[in-house]
């Protein structure tokens, strides 16, 4: 048997097996339900472009409601009209939740007080129209009438712009999803190395296929399968977001979800492999805890980093953490986001990230090999790498 | 045949094997016996290709062995190396996958079916009682119809039902020309099914053959005098030619007959003592002869 069949059976195994754990299912789920919260959350609490549907009856109602469209652009909602025939149709219509609001001669009607901004939109267009139909009556012409009512309006501009904080809202979830998978699937690896030693399995393994192609099939089947949790999220999230008016998805969070998917596949390649070396070094699942617990630090240490990071994208502590292999996955992705990312810098950080693998794996796989097999009491790092200079 | 030459294997300063030389023949039941860590365990990951010895090297069928041919061998080991969370069925499969049989539905089916185990067949390990476990780990060992198999301590925790299954199995992979190898304690077992038996001390072969063979090399016969009544206790033997008396029970005495003893000559004095009930040679089991060799 060929070693690449044997890592796609290993690898058919690992995906094929999770993939059917209740855990991973659960986990799936709730990792979605959260990222949809959080963005139908931003969309819902941005108070972005909503959309209401107004009843009108009778022709100043008509007015009044198409007034309110105009303006309802600068109060970020949308409006639609629905021409209703008579007062106990638009009231019917208001108590079905037909319409958010219907108005009637004098009164505003709606299932329940109306949504303020809609009130609020529809009292300042009767005001208007009111007024235009008494000076109208006093005689003034359509063009004094305009400019009597629309005195050139204060231009609002932002500082900092509504789309900065979009971006730093996907960046937050980005470097939260990206920090929740590598863990999750980081220690997948570690335990399922534990697995093997502490119910012997792994020697009926090695009889049958090298120490290599267990490890390599274990950590690409395990990735492939973090790497369909984590699409899935993305997919869902943006989408929620999108529908929810939080995000307009555009090529720029299309390119985003490349970048989180990138930054995992590399991230979880450097990590897979020191959680690996944290799973073979005890025989335990008891010992794996202190011995995977310094490998999760350093991915929560990542983790608080982003945090400023978000905050303040450009700081020396964002460029350097964004180099060194250990934090880059998840500090760099953020600041693709939010654009602050040269792209020298984004090649420095993928050529490092990129190099440190190359290291890495071979040294797993050698320290793997050389401790895989001993059983006992958990072996110290130093021990490990000596285990890996005796194995050719 | 699977030989294994001179092998030699430390683990830091402790010495696992020094120098153990074991043949194993197709068509055999080959005992492995030794004192808990005489490196019976390493010698059978050496041969399986597990591990790799400091010195010495493995043969089968006349060559020196590839990985491709231990990838065919079957392997029990000592504790138990199964999967808890996954089916048996898919476990069968995935390890006849393994060690590449292109047919691995139909072979762990077939295992499932003679094994047993058909009720079980969607049930997870863990669910399994210990002796169901332990028939899918012989499962796992012969899914893929093993030309060697090696087992280490396959009796150990198994019930008297499924120890006539494991026996069974065993002479019928070696009556199909399979060569079976298994170290276990139960020594009166060894001798009642292996066609061979090797014993191990400290990392060496100490004794290996047919236990008949065994006996024979003893150099020492021994015999077993039994009275009826007290004859035994008093000092009949004592001061006879070349005899030597290593044991001695309410029943009578064990001799040892060494240069110059006559054989007729303690039947005449055990007489002349007492009322001689039984006078035979004395068959030392596989145990005796184990602590012999171990004790030399």
């Amino acid at each position: 048997m060929t070693f690449r069949r044997a890592v796609t059976l290993v690898i058919r195994r690992e995906f094929g097996e999770r993939v059917r754990q209740r855990a991973f299912q659960i986990s799936t789920v709730v990792i979605i339900l959260i990222v949809s919260a959080i963005a139908a959350a931003a969309g819902l609490l941005g108070g972005d472009n909503k959309t209401y549907t107004v009843g009108v009856q009778g022709s100043e109602a008509v007015a009044i409601a198409e007034s309110a469209r105009t303006s309802a652009t600068a109060a970020d909602i949308t409006l639609k009209i629905k021409q209703l025939t008579g007062a106990a149709q638009a009231r019917a219509a208001a108590r079905a939740d037909d319409v958010d609001a219907a108005i009637v001669g004098d009164e505003l009607l709606s299932q329940g007080t109306p949504p303020g901004e809609l009130a609020q939109v529809l009292q300042a267009a009767t005001r208007q129209v009111r007024a235009a139909e008494l000076l109208r009556r006093q005689g003034l012409a359509p063009a004094e009438i305009r400019r009597a009512l629309a005195p050139p309006a204060l231009q609002a501009r932002a500082l900092g712009g509504e789309e900065d904080e979009k971006r730093k809202g996907v960046a937050f979830v980005a470097s939260l999803l990206l920090y929740l998978q590598l863990i999750i699937f980081g220690l997948a690896v570690a335990s399922g190395v534990v697995e093997e030693k502490s119910s012997r399995v792994i020697e009926v393994l090695m009889s049958a296929v090298p120490a290599r192609a267990l490890l390599a099939g274990k950590i690409i089947g395990i990735g492939v399968l973090g790497l369909l949790q984590l699409t899935l999220t993305v997919v869902v999230g943006l989408a929620v977001a999108s529908a929810t008016g939080a995000i307009d998805v555009r090529g720029a969070d299309v390119g985003t979800l490349g970048v989180v998917l990138l930054w995992f596949v590399l991230g979880y390649l450097f990590y897979a492999a020191i959680y690996a070396i944290s799973g073979v070094i005890v025989s335990r699942q008891e010992d794996l805890q202190s011995s995977s617990t310094p490998v999760t630090m350093i991915l929560v240490a990542g983790y608080l980093v982003a945090l400023p990071v978000l905050e303040d994208p450009s700081s020396p502590l964002a460029t350097i953490t964004s180099l060194v292999p250990f934090t880059s996955p998840i500090v760099m992705p953020v600041r693709v986001a939010v654009g602050e990312a040269g792209a020298g810098e984004i090649a420095a950080s993928l050529g490092i990230l990129v190099a440190s693998i190359a290291l890495l794996i071979p040294l797993g796989a050698r320290i793997y090999e050389g401790a895989v097999l001993r059983m006992g009491k958990p072996m110290k790092l130093r021990e490990a790498l000596r285990t890996a200079r005796a194995t050719r | 045949m699977l030989e294994l030459r001179d092998l030699s294997r430390r683990y830091g300063q402790t010495v696992a094997l020094d120098g153990l030389s074991l043949d194993v023949p197709e068509g055999e039941v080959v005992g492995f016996v030794g004192p808990n860590g005489a490196g019976k365990t390493t010698a059978m990951r050496i041969a399986l290709g597990v591990l790799e010895p400091d010195v010495g090297d493995v043969r089968w069928r006349g060559e020196p062995i590839t990985r491709e041919a231990q990838r065919q061998f079957g392997y029990m080991p000592e504790e138990r190396g199964l999967y808890p969370k996954m089916r048996v069925d898919r476990q069968l499969r995935y390890f006849a996958a393994l060690h590449g049989r292109a047919d691995a539905d139909e072979a762990a089916a077939r295992w499932i079916e003679r094994l047993g185990l058909a009720e079980h067949a969607v049930q997870r390990i863990e669910e399994l009682s210990l002796g169901n476990q332990q028939r899918v780990q012989l499962a796992a060992a012969l899914v893929h119809d093993p030309p060697m198999l090696i087992l280490d301590e396959p009796f150990s925790g198994l019930d008297p039902i499924g120890t006539d299954v494991m026996s069974e199995v065993l002479a019928e992979r070696a009556r199909a020309g399979a060569a079976v190898i298994f170290s276990s304690h139960q020594l009166e077992l060894v001798e009642r099914i292996c066609d061979r038996v090797a014993i191990v001390n400290r990392g060496r072969l100490v004794a290996s053959g047919r236990v008949d063979e065994l006996r024979a090399e003893r150099s020492q016969p021994r015999l077993r005098v039994e009275f009826d009544g007290p004859g035994g206790a008093n000092g009949w033997a004592e001061g006879l030619a070349g005899v030597r008396i290593v044991g001695r029970d309410d029943e009578g005495l064990l001799l040892e007959l060494g240069d110059g003893a006559d054989d007729q000559q303690v039947l005449d004095a055990a007489r002349r003592a007492g009322r001689v009930r039984s006078f035979a040679p004395a068959r030392p089991t596989l145990s005796e002869l184990f602590r012999e060799v171990i004790a030399r």
